[in-house]
């Protein structure tokens, strides 16, 4: 991977191909190479262009220890600094869970950069209610616990800067309203990824078109389904044509 | 490879084998008969060799046996004469014959001088497993033909089986002698299938340096050893065509070389072509024709022919099938011959 | 023709095994090097398996849901004989020649 310089150093990697550059973002804990690469994406992507990304405080990428660092503000801002270094003004965007949080700020920020996202692994729900955020390593914390000690014992994860980010990441829940605007999203979740719960409503809510259930699939195995990757990269390549030279 | 049971692997008789799988039916002997006898190169163990000529010999004998060794051949062969010192029977191969080039030193120094610098204390019961030739189109350093350069390094043996029985017999009795071998296996026929008879008795074994006359015939005899003896029989069936007998003489021993079987054949054919892979200048042909010339000068009614590899290096693939000795370029030779 | 069978590889970071969560590819079907294989679910995450041969799948060795092992076969093939890593296994050519011989006189 390569590093953007900054405060916040990120890592990426910039795939070469065709068309409008998909910008993968992943999941809490995870990173491009785990949440992308290792579920078998680059292949599914066909030759499309694309840029996968560690965001902040996972893999190769800055490791602030303060929660408010993680606002998902300030995590759109790295992809918009990432965007300016690369010269790409426009790009798709193809996230998972938490990343997805991070790919619906940035659209809702910054349209005029988004042609389309792609939302995997995401819903209304605050996945982060009924945890004490401040006891993340206590085994009866609550429901997220569990999501912060598997990515914390991943090797090379750093337990504190992940207990900011998900502190951080909680301070600011997710509204469906304002929706972005002029930004064509498509939703996919298993069908029982409870995270994903009443993305159905979302979806509605925002004129998208209904979300995808991958059948027998939860939070965890969607991301390398293939009924996911053909809808994704249906979306992503829909009415594309070649130049005409007007 | 066709999957063999236990039993099957170690029975006597008769079988229908490829000469990868005779190959690897003498390994399974040689290791089964005498337990100093160890295998060791790059990817001999686990994967069961490039040519999956070892196939099944790891999980069989155990790694301590036979076993994968770092990608470094003077490494290869200089453990291989050390464990013979310490009275191990070192079966080494190195991957592919141009491969043999950084082992040089320890092949021409230590493993074909050490009986002789030990006034006979250290014998050197190594043979060194050597896929040679060409005629598969693989890239530079896969493909060259060494034996000239072998044969000259006083101390070692060199032989080339030409089909799986002779593979099988010559490799258990290479493995069998107390001096060094290298063991030139022909790529380009490791595929091709035939009757072997196996077994740790098996019979027919002629003594080191014996050549074989695979075909007999009376107007000439062509010479060949490894891949180039199925080329000289495709020869004498067009020939027969023709009317012109010729009789194929499989040398095998390229040191020691069988200078009485080259006089008797042409003592009967009073012709002689000799056909190799390897460049003209230098190669082992200018040792065949020499030998024939000072034992049958009086029976030879036209000078020996060489038909050979030209003088540059090795070829890349698309241009092998004009490298190699083709049956024209025989067939010449052997109308020179004829009109002489 | 040849029968190769391909093992579970290590999935790093310490898993020892994983489930089968859908094959990609069934028997009689042919598949080419890095074509999706199948996918697993590790205790961590869900991964894709790339084939690592090219050729026909001839059985797979675990059921969709099936704990396969590190190690344990996973699925095997039928691949065309290779010489191994370079090279062509040489085709069996008629014979054939432009140079015609004169028999000597006896």
């Amino acid at each position: 991977m390569d590093v953007l310089p900054g405060e916040v150093p990120i890592a990426y990697t910039e795939v070469p191909g065709r068309g409008v550059p998909v910008l993968l973002l992943h999941g809490f804990g995870s990173g491009y190479d785990a949440n992308w690469v290792r579920a078998g994406w680059p292949h599914a992507l066909d030759g499309l262009a694309h840029i996968g990304v560690d965001l902040r405080g996972h893999g190769g990428s800055g490791r602030p220890r303060d929660a408010g660092a993680y606002r998902p503000a300030a995590m759109a801002g790295d992809l918009e600094r990432l965007l300016d270094a690369l010269g790409v003004q426009r790009c798709d965007v193809l996230a998972y869970s938490m990343g997805s949080r991070i790919a619906w700020e940035f659209a809702l920020t910054r349209p005029d950069r988004v042609r389309r996202a792609v939302l995997g692994g995401f819903g209304p729900v605050d996945a982060f209610a009924g945890t004490d955020l401040d006891r993340l390593d206590a085994p009866d914390g609550g429901p997220f616990t569990e999501v912060f000690r598997a990515a914390a014992a991943q090797p090379g994860a750093d337990p504190a800067a992940l207990a900011a980010c998900a502190r951080g990441q909680a301070a600011h829940p997710f509204t469906a309203d304002p929706a972005p605007a002029g930004v064509p999203l498509l939703f996919v979740a298993g069908e029982h990824d409870t995270l994903a719960s009443g993305v159905e409503d979302v979806a509605r809510a925002v004129g998208a078109a209904p979300a995808v259930r991958v059948p027998r699939r939860d939070h965890r195995t969607a991301v390398s389904a293939r009924a996911f990757k053909t809808a994704a990269v249906g979306f992503l390549t829909r009415g594309v044509r070649p130049l005409s030279g007007v | 490879m066709t999957e063999l049971s236990v039993d099957e692997r170690h029975a006597a008789g008769t079988v229908e084998l490829t000469m990868q799988q005779a190959v690897n039916r003498a390994l399974r002997t040689a290791l089964a008969e005498d337990p100093a006898v160890l295998l060791f190169g790059e990817d001999v163990g686990r994967l069961g060799g490039v040519f999956r000529v070892t196939d099944g010999l790891q999980a069989e004998f155990g790694a301590d046996r036979v076993f994968d060794t770092p990608l470094a051949e003077s490494a290869i062969v200089g453990m291989a004469v050390g464990l013979a010192m310490n009275g191990f029977r070192p079966v080494p191969e190195l991957q592919f014959d141009g491969f043999a080039y950084p082992a040089v030193d320890q092949i021409v120094n230590q493993m074909a001088r050490m009986h002789y610098r030990s006034r006979g204390t250290a014998p050197m019961p190594i043979t060194l497993r050597l896929p040679s030739f060409g005629g598969i189109q693989a890239p530079e350093h896969h493909g060259e033909s060494l034996e000239a350069l072998f044969a000259h390094v006083p101390g070692l043996k060199v032989v080339a089986p030409a089909d799986p029985a002779d593979a099988y017999r010559l490799l258990l009795q290479s493995v069998r002698a107390d001096d060094p071998v290298v063991f030139m296996e022909p790529k380009a026929r490791y595929w091709d299938r035939g009757p072997v008879p196996v077994g740790a008795d098996a019979s027919g074994m002629d003594p080191i340096g014996t050549s074989r006359v695979v075909r007999p015939g009376r107007h000439a005899t062509l010479v060949a050893w490894g891949a180039m003896v199925h080329r000289c029989l495709e020869v004498a069936e067009l020939a027969a065509e023709d009317g012109v007998d010729l009789e194929v003489l499989d040398l095998r021993w390229l040191k020691p070389i069988d200078a009485d079987g080259l006089a008797a054949s042409v003592a009967r054919t009073r012709r002689a072509v000799v056909v190799h892979e390897a460049p003209l200048t230098a190669g082992l042909g200018a040792e065949v024709a020499a030998l024939i010339t000072e034992r049958a000068f009086r029976d030879l009614a036209a000078p020996v022919q060489r038909v050979t590899g030209f003088d540059v290096p090795y070829p890349a693939g698309p241009l092998e099938p004009q490298y190699l000795p083709t049956i024209d370029r025989v067939l010449f030779a052997v109308q020179r011959t004829l009109e002489f | 023709m040849a029968e190769v069978t391909f093992t579970l590889p290590d999935l790093g970071e310490g898993l020892v095994e994983a489930s089968v969560l859908e094959w990609l590819v069934a028997p009689g079907d042919t598949v080419e090097r890095n074509a999706p294989l199948v996918e697993l679910e590790t205790a961590k995450s869900a991964v894709e398996i790339p084939s690592p041969h090219a050729g026909t799948v001839a059985r797979v060795h675990a059921e969709e849901g099936a704990v396969v092992a590190v190690g344990a076969p996973l699925v095997t093939f039928e691949v065309a004989d290779a010489p191994g890593i370079v090279g062509t296994v040489p085709r069996a050519e008629k014979p054939t020649r432009r140079v015609r011989l004169t028999p000597p006189k006896e």
